[in-house]
């Protein structure tokens, strides 16, 4: 079980999160969704020390790690336990999409050379990539480079997996494909903390929903709770005003 | 005077000027190597803001910039072994001064000198390195270092290329400064044979020729290393080896 407690993070006055606390089973998969600027990419970048949080806490396992204090080991640590897929993808420029996979097996943890490579082709065949192994990132599409980028971060076994609003970067035909390997390894028992704006999608492939408000947890619950019966009044007004874009503009 | 310049005596003098290139290449090899080294020091303490060695690489960037180079060479061939002597007196030390020869001094001088530009375009070339990319090598669990060797450098390589080709050009040709370090390369031995025969116009000439030609083939090499670096832009799909049999 991994636990976030007491997560605080600001940008001087402007508090982006307050006390989190979240404690996530092995096999959960939570969908972080709240309004913009609420918090929702801050909370994962502060589980993965891309940023440094005021105060927090995080267990991997047995072990408690203060998030504020800037020690290296622990900080590595909690690195290599999480895997994160960013929203705009970011693989490394001047590698093969077989490199990309390889890179972490063979500088973080030190696999030989052909070990690292038959791991990467294995990840990249579950994300149906091995065809462009050879290739480069400026030769394929958004979502392709986004599938590559899971492979990458599930090649590292992490314990948890963090995806940051995977699908936002991309054009509206390219998501589906996107989430349908995102389904996939969610099926397979993978932990994942996943912030995204496709209501529908969290609404199908997550066990447990999280609503983020000004840096607060106001909903959480089920899907079918927080969706279908949310308790707190900001939540309803969301949900309502998604619900006001999805309705057709006129009725005859 | 049968004639004023003697046209042939340009070409024909040159293989003498050759014999000399192998030390002009090695001074300017070995200071760019020197050069560059340091200056990605620089950078990288400049980048991350190291406190107290950042302000250090500031002042000495400027003050190397702020300065000639023909008196960097001075102030390394009598400063050095002034400083040497100085310490032998002080603390009785044993430093063999008069046993260094100035190839040395020429080799430090222009290669901290080379160090003082070539930080501001490393600098340049590993800040456009995206950050998302160096996010991604965080999180992947790879420290600055790993980071800096295995992305960072291969891209901002590219990006920094032709600055460095510059200044491995301009390099070449402060070489012929030397001779203040009483080196003697290609254009010292020039000086050299000029006042044997008086044909200074013609041996300038033909240095001028001479490293013409060298820039020329530099520029050609670079050329080829940039084709070699860049991102190719198709390539073959990947068929695992259990297909190719099939």
């Amino acid at each position: 079980m991994i636990k976030i407690e007491e997560l605080s993070k600001r940008y001087h006055d402007n508090i982006v999160l307050e006390n989190v606390s979240l404690d996530i089973n092995e096999g959960d998969v939570i969908g972080i969704i709240g309004p913009s600027g609420t918090g929702k990419s801050t909370l994962l970048r502060c589980i993965d020390q891309l940023e440094v949080p005021e105060s927090g806490f995080i267990s991997l396992g047995d072990k408690k790690i203060d998030l504020s204090k800037k020690n290296k080991k622990d900080i590595y640590e909690i690195r290599q336990n999480t895997g994160m897929v960013f929203q705009r993808f970011n693989l490394f420029e001047k590698k093969t999409v077989l490199e990309n996979v390889m890179e972490g097996l063979i500088v973080v943890k030190n696999l030989p050379k052909e070990e690292a490579r038959k791991i990467a082709l294995e990840e990249l065949k579950k994300v149906g990539m091995t065809a462009w192994a050879n290739h480069y990132p400026k030769h394929m599409s958004g979502g392709q480079q986004q599938r590559v980028a899971i492979a990458r971060a599930l090649a590292m076994k992490p314990k948890l997996l963090l995806l940051d609003e995977p699908t936002s970067a991309l054009d509206p035909e390219l998501v589906g494909e996107v989430l349908d390997v995102i389904k996939e390894i969610a099926g397979k028992g993978f932990t994942m903390l996943l912030v995204s704006h496709e209501m529908s999608f969290v609404r199908n492939v997550s066990n447990r929903v999280i609503f983020l408000d000004k840096g607060h947890i106001v909903e959480d619950g089920t899907p079918a709770e927080v969706f279908d019966h949310p308790k707190n009044q900001r939540t309803k007004d969301f949900f309502a005003k998604m619900n006001l874009m999805n309705q057709p503009d006129y009725i005859i | 005077m049968s004639n004023i310049f003697d046209f042939k005596l340009v070409f024909t003098q040159i293989p003498n000027l050759l014999l000399y290139l192998p030390i002009t290449l090695e001074l300017a090899i070995i200071s760019m190597i020197l050069g560059i080294t340091l200056g990605l020091l620089l950078a990288i303490v400049k980048i991350r803001e190291v406190p107290v060695l950042k302000q250090i690489a500031t002042f000495f960037i400027s003050l190397i910039r702020g300065t000639p180079i023909l008196v960097q060479l001075y102030i390394a061939y009598f400063g050095i072994p002034m400083f040497f002597k100085w310490l032998n007196y002080q603390y009785g030390t044993d430093f063999k001064v008069a046993d260094v020869s100035g190839f040395i001094y020429a080799v430090v001088a222009l290669g901290i000198n080379q160090s003082a530009y070539n930080a501001e375009f490393i600098r340049a070339a590993l800040l456009s390195v995206g950050t998302g990319q160096i996010e991604a090598a965080s999180s992947l669990g790879m420290t600055y270092f790993q980071a800096l060797r295995r992305i960072i450098l291969p891209e901002a390589i590219t990006v920094a290329l032709p600055s460095l080709g510059n200044s491995l050009i301009s390099v070449i040709k402060g070489t012929s400064l030397a001779f203040t370090c009483a080196v003697v390369e290609m254009t010292a031995q020039g000086k050299i044979i000029g006042g044997r025969s008086y044909r200074y116009f013609e041996v300038y000439i033909s240095l001028a020729i001479i490293y013409w030609v060298i820039t020329i083939i530099i520029e050609q090499i670079l050329k080829l290393i940039e084709k070699r670096l860049a991102i190719p832009d198709q390539v073959a799909n990947y068929v695992p080896e259990d297909e190719v049999r099939a």
